[in-house]
């Protein structure tokens, strides 16, 4: 009876601690952030000494004193995805701030959103965010989940950081919900060593990385002609990488995606609708409706395509490093009939969620001053995440020849429209365009439906 | 003898309390995660629900948009194909096979077993990326067998062509699904009342016979749970959509669990998403019903 009853006792505590390790909370994916630094000098906060004396917190920092365990969740921008780099950055601050603790979770792009959303349903939202200002701004911050920045927004900030990223980083009422960090335009990219057989490179300036419309048709009929029948995609199976197809069909006769104010989609344009029906006549541009920006780069650098249109520095750079490419990348604007293109726009920063609890929000902003506006941490913070500053902080990629040669899109960076009404059902809507127009849609018809879905989501809201 | 009642009474009483002891922890688990979301979802489709913002009381409005709308109607029309094709294939193909290898020897059938059953234990991001690698347009193993043998003239873009999107949905979704009919049919054929088989067989009865008349009749419990089981996960069919066609091409692969994924997560439109839900547990509930009652007037 006794061993029953003991065999009982035990299976019942088995059952209450399986309940309770299901209900625990996950931490598996948390990187906790190193103990505060010690007081002492060690020879790592000796080499801080530096951080510390050039720090200029605003005026809403608190000093050093301040305590608080925040959280940061952070999408992988460049290296701000890695824990190893995110920790030294984070030791780097405890040196300055030992008593605030900050615990780091990484997301990924596919279900970063569906975690931070479920995070916000039960009142569990991150204190931090790193991410863009289509997120920061025109998502979260439209819903009133985000606190205020504008106590960074400094007039000193303000006059340092550029004005395409301010506007950017402010909701169309003017209040400011993102800090900026980085930046970078995207651009297309073409497979030097295909170009050159198929003698296609008279057709572009290798030097300024622009072609034109014109040129951009004969190149890729060279390129065609030469036997590669595949030169590049319209992908459209998702939104992954859509604002290379965007900015394909922008920059080709000069469309825009949506109004000067951000306040309706203009992609019905004749401009866009001519665009279109040029790329759906050319022979070796597909529209894939079965892969996406991610897959396409993949077949960029495995030969698959002699062109890119989803492309960056950082994708080169994480290829190059990966031992994916083999051949000459030639990283190029995307063609235009003026010459002047106008890229996509990739903006990076800092946002906080208003979990209602001044302490955290004080430290959060604390620590926003200090990966942002730190003399010595800044340049460390923006090279972490393998893209530009957003503000003049002098060449902080001497010598390294990949990153100048990217350098030189930066002044094509166009306007950054992501902050538009209903942008995540205008995304889904963009990319369910180009797969009608790819099966045989008519182009205006599918525009113009794209269209009215878009700025119906834009009043709704 | 009034003692002796008393404390069977108390007896009684003790194990009640013990056993209802024992279910709470499952219990708690059972309303906190199936009956209340339940209910949450019936009472959300009536409101017009969205974060952070106050919910307004809709009625049915969400239902009546639902009837309205092209995408979600689409979606109803291609989760019943995927359920009305895939569900008698997987049934009838996992019965075959079953009939086939539940008398080999034990080792060839348990390696059978593991085969079939591979599929379902191999994670679906898995399952979907070499699947997804099969069908590429550019260099996948189906169009290369394809073109090099002359079954077709040139590369099939299978996930981005609408006319075959679906088709390999559904082609995916039977090599997960197979693999637990089968273990569940070898099972069943194996509790099959030998000495009835070989009483048939005396009396002169074919294999056919013997399968028909007496194995059907006693593997009839089993078929009603996997065809509830089968329908039920055809209806749900999400994971293979989000990771290979995000619907598309053209909405031809839309269906209603990955569109009420889409409005719920990504424009945030949970009533509307939750009426949906409603919908889809109704739809699953009438079908499963008729399927017992079939069963039971067989």
């Amino acid at each position: 009876m006794k061993k029953r009853k003991f065999m009982a006792l035990a299976l019942s505590c088995v059952m209450v601690c399986s309940l309770a390790a299901c209900g625990s909370k996950d931490t598996g994916a948390s990187q906790p952030a190193p103990a505060p630094a010690p007081a002492e000098k060690t020879d790592d906060s000796a080499n801080n000494d530096n951080n510390a004396d050039s720090q200029t917190p605003a005026d809403t920092s608190a000093d050093a004193s301040q305590a608080a365990d925040i959280t940061l969740w952070t999408y992988p921008v460049g290296s701000w995805g890695d824990a190893a780099t995110v920790s030294g950055m984070i030791a780097n601050f405890n040196a300055v701030y030992p008593d605030i603790h900050v615990t780091v979770e990484y997301l990924d792009y596919t279900n970063g959103d569906d975690q931070i959303n479920t995070a916000i349903e039960g009142n569990q939202a991150p204190d931090l965010v790193l991410e863009g200002p289509e997120r920061l701004v025109a998502n979260w911050g439209a819903k009133g989940l985000m606190v205020d920045l504008g106590d960074l927004w400094t007039d000193e900030a303000k006059s340092l950081i550029y004005d395409s990223v301010q506007s950017a980083c402010q909701s169309n009422d003017g209040v400011f919900y993102e800090y900026p960090l980085c930046m970078t335009a995207h651009t297309m990219a073409i497979n030097r060593d295909i170009f050159e057989a198929a003698g296609a490179l008279q057709y572009l300036d290798e030097e300024t990385g622009t072609w034109t419309t014109e040129n951009f048709q004969k190149a890729v009929q060279a390129v065609y002609d030469y036997g590669q029948t595949n030169v590049g995609a319209v992908y459209c199976s998702g939104q992954g990488g859509d604002q290379g197809t965007r900015a394909l069909v922008n920059n080709l006769y000069g469309g825009t995606f949506t109004n000067a104010e951000h306040t309706q989609y203009t992609a019905d344009s004749e401009e866009n609708i001519k665009a279109l029906e040029l790329l759906k006549s050319m022979d070796g541009i597909n529209f894939d409706a079965s892969i996406a920006g991610g897959d396409e780069v993949n077949m960029f650098c495995n030969g698959t395509f002699a062109m890119a249109f989803c492309w960056n520095a950082t994708q080169e750079k994480n290829n190059a490093d990966q031992g994916n490419i083999n051949f000459d990348v030639l990283p190029m604007a995307f063609p235009t009939e003026s010459g002047t293109p106008q890229l996509c726009g990739g903006i990076w920063g800092f946002g906080i969620f208003d979990n209602g609890d001044p302490a955290k929000i004080a430290a959060a902003k604390t620590f926003i001053d200090f990966m942002a506006n730190d003399e010595k941490q800044a340049v460390e913070s923006v090279k972490a995440s393998n893209f530009w500053p957003v503000k003049d902080l002098g060449n902080i990629y001497d010598g390294d020849a990949l990153m100048s040669e990217y350098a030189k899109f930066i002044p094509y960076m166009g306007d950054y429209y992501q902050v538009v009404s209903g942008w995540a059902e205008a995304r889904t809507a963009w990319w369910n365009m180009l797969q009608q127009v790819g099966s045989g849609t008519d182009v205006k018809t599918a525009v113009e439906e794209f269209a009215a879905t878009a700025n119906a989501a834009a009043s709704a809201q | 003898m009034a003692k002796n009642n008393s404390m069977s009474k108390a007896l009684v009483r003790r194990e009640t309390i013990a056993g209802y002891a024992f279910m709470l922890p499952s219990l708690i688990f059972f309303l906190g995660f199936v009956i209340y979301p339940m209910v949450q979802c019936v009472f959300t489709s009536f409101f017009d629900a969205t974060m952070n913002r106050e919910d307004i009381f809709v009625g049915f409005a969400n239902y009546i948009e639902l009837f309205q709308d092209k995408v979600f109607l689409g979606s109803l029309k291609n989760t019943v194909i995927i359920v009305v094709v895939s569900v008698p294939v997987t049934c009838i193909f996992s019965l075959w096979v079953s009939s086939v290898i539940y008398d080999l020897a034990g080792p060839a059938c348990s390696a059978f077993r593991c085969i079939f059953y591979l599929p379902v234990v191999t994670g679906s991001v898995a399952v979907a990326v070499v699947w997804k690698w099969m069908f590429n347009n550019y260099y996948g193993i189906f169009n290369y067998i394809g073109t090099n043998t002359g079954l077709i003239e040139k590369n099939i873009n299978w996930l981005g062509d609408e006319r075959f999107a679906l088709g390999c949905i559904i082609l995916i979704l039977l090599t997960t699904s197979v693999g637990q009919p089968i273990v569940l049919y070898v099972s069943a054929l194996n509790n099959v009342d030998q000495s009835l088989v070989e009483a048939a067989e005396v009396d002169g009865a074919t294999k056919f016979q013997c399968f028909w008349k007496i194995k059907w009749s006693q593997i009839m419990p089993t078929t009603l749970y996997i065809l509830v089981i089968t329908t039920i996960n055809s209806f749900q069919c999400f994971a293979l959509i989000q990771l290979l066609t995000s619907g598309g091409p053209n909405h031809s692969t839309d269906t209603i669990m990955y569109y009420i994924y889409y409005n719920a997560f990504k424009l945030y439109r949970y009533g509307y998403g939750n009426a949906m839900g409603v919908v889809l547990a109704i739809i699953i509930a009438v079908l499963s019903a008729l399927q017992f009652k079939m069963a039971e007037s067989k």
